[in-house]
């Protein structure tokens, strides 16, 4: 009997080791190209939030209050020398686990525009945050995270009142907002910190970009 | 040969692992809102239950039967890791879109099931077509169902917009009640078309008969 259990454990173990040995193989070929993707991803979506950008510096310091929701990185937005605002890549708990955010702010206090960079919730409902033919106003083609863009971070950002919940997903909905609203008020105390603002370097700004229309739209609210 | 496809013919409609045997129902459910999910959970189920069953199939005069199931599920993660894996590095938006239910096809009983009922006894060939039957089946049922599901609960297609604009989409379709209402719908086609057949197999055999005598 002693024997039989050795045997098998020698072999259950002979199993094992083999399939790791594989999974390792595997890990180590496809590591390189998902570490490019996510990173092609980031930039991709650094470049969508802030078209006239040209640099982004990876600031250090940003401490989140909660202890669920971390700020993975954080990027001091330029276009040459001038200020644009800032991007924070934050995560935090939702529905189907950590959700992974990137917030743009801009220098008028408002959200510049938030994607998602990793998500796991239920597809067809929560997964819809991430869906870009999601909308929660039809009428408009807004969709969930679009309805941030130029919102203030003085507003409220509660879920059912001034931000509409994606349907039949309304954890998910509180949880993202409440990462987004998190992630936008650190970066406005940052920037107050640091006296980072919009009015006189804005007309620099505008100068340099091409596509200056909504700042100061969106300064003019 | 013959032998090999009347056993890959098993899988996609009188065996078919959704609408006869029933297991597996829970990913199915969730994934078949949208085609594009139940096409890739379709293939990614497909390859892991194939090399699964292959791999135990090789091996398995060296499995002892006491401790068969904890190295069946070793195989299965192993290659559920890995599709994962390739999914991410070279399908982000796929992955992306999958969730979580990639991770969960290690416990979805059909590839459980088939390991245990088929591979773990039966030679390579007639594994091959086991696993290539059962996955066409998984997949095209998983893609059906998600037609239906998606064109009336969001009026579109893989994304595309089919229904006019004026369409109100019927949400009950996309979620959960509405899914087990569109698999009983399919289940109960499924076996009034199985019925049918075995009618008329009967009938030929009846037929074949009367000719002879």
């Amino acid at each position: 009997m002693k024997k039989d259990m050795t045997k098998l454990g020698m072999t259950l173990m002979l199993f094992a080791s083999l399939a790791c040995a594989s999974l390792a193989v595997v890990y180590a070929f496809t590591k390189e190209s998902i570490d490019k993707q996510s990173e092609i991803q980031l930039q991709a979506s650094l470049k969508e939030l802030f078209p006239q950008a040209t640099a982004f510096e990876p600031i250090q310091g940003l401490v989140s209050p909660d202890p669920n929701i971390k700020f993975e990185a954080a990027y001091e937005v330029k276009s040459d020398m001038a200020p644009l605002g800032l991007a924070m890549k934050a995560t935090g708990p939702s529905y189907g686990g950590a959700a992974t955010l990137l917030v743009g702010i801009d220098l008028h206090r408002s959200i510049a525009g938030v994607r998602v960079m990793a998500l796991n919730d239920t597809p067809g409902l929560g997964m819809n945050a991430s869906s870009p033919t999601y909308y929660v106003d039809k009428t408009k083609k807004v969709t969930f995270l679009g309805q941030f863009n130029e919102k203030f971070l003085t507003d409220p950002f509660e879920v059912k009142k001034d931000v509409v919940a994606i349907t039949a997903a309304t954890i998910s909905s509180r949880s993202l907002t409440k990462i987004i609203k998190l992630a936008g008020d650190a970066a406005i105390a940052y920037m107050d910190q640091k006296a980072i603002s919009a009015p006189a370097e804005n007309g620099a700004s505008a100068d340099a970009g091409t596509d200056a229309n909504a700042q100061p739209q969106a300064g003019g609210k | 040969m013959k032998k090999l496809y009347s056993i890959f013919k098993q899988g996609i409609i009188f065996d078919n692992p959704l609408l006869m045997l029933m297991i597996g129902l829970c990913s199915a459910i969730a994934v078949t809102t949208n085609v594009s999910n139940g096409i890739g959970m379709g293939l990614a189920m497909t390859f892991v239950l194939l090399f699964s069953e292959i791999i135990i199939s090789l091996f398995r005069k060296l499995i002892p039967s006491m401790i068969r199931i904890p190295i069946f599920i070793i195989v299965i993660a192993a290659f559920t890791t890995m599709v994962d894996l390739v999914m991410k590095a070279y399908f982000p938006d796929l992955s992306k879109s999958m969730g979580v239910f990639i991770p969960l096809i290690v416990v979805n009983c059909i590839i459980m099931g088939r390991v245990e009922a088929f591979a773990s006894k039966q030679n390579l060939a007639s594994v091959i077509a086991d696993a290539l039957g059962m996955g066409l089946g998984y997949t095209w049922v998983l893609i059906a169902i998600a037609a239906v599901r998606e064109l009336l609960g969001n009026g579109t297609l893989a994304g595309i917009q089919i229904m006019p604009a004026s369409y109100q989409p019927i949400l009950f379709f996309i979620l959960p009640p509405g899914g087990f209402f569109v698999f009983s719908l399919f289940i109960s086609l499924n076996i009034w078309f199985k019925k049918r057949m075995e009618a008329s197999a009967r009938n030929r055999e009846l037929v074949a008969k009367k000719e002879a005598a």
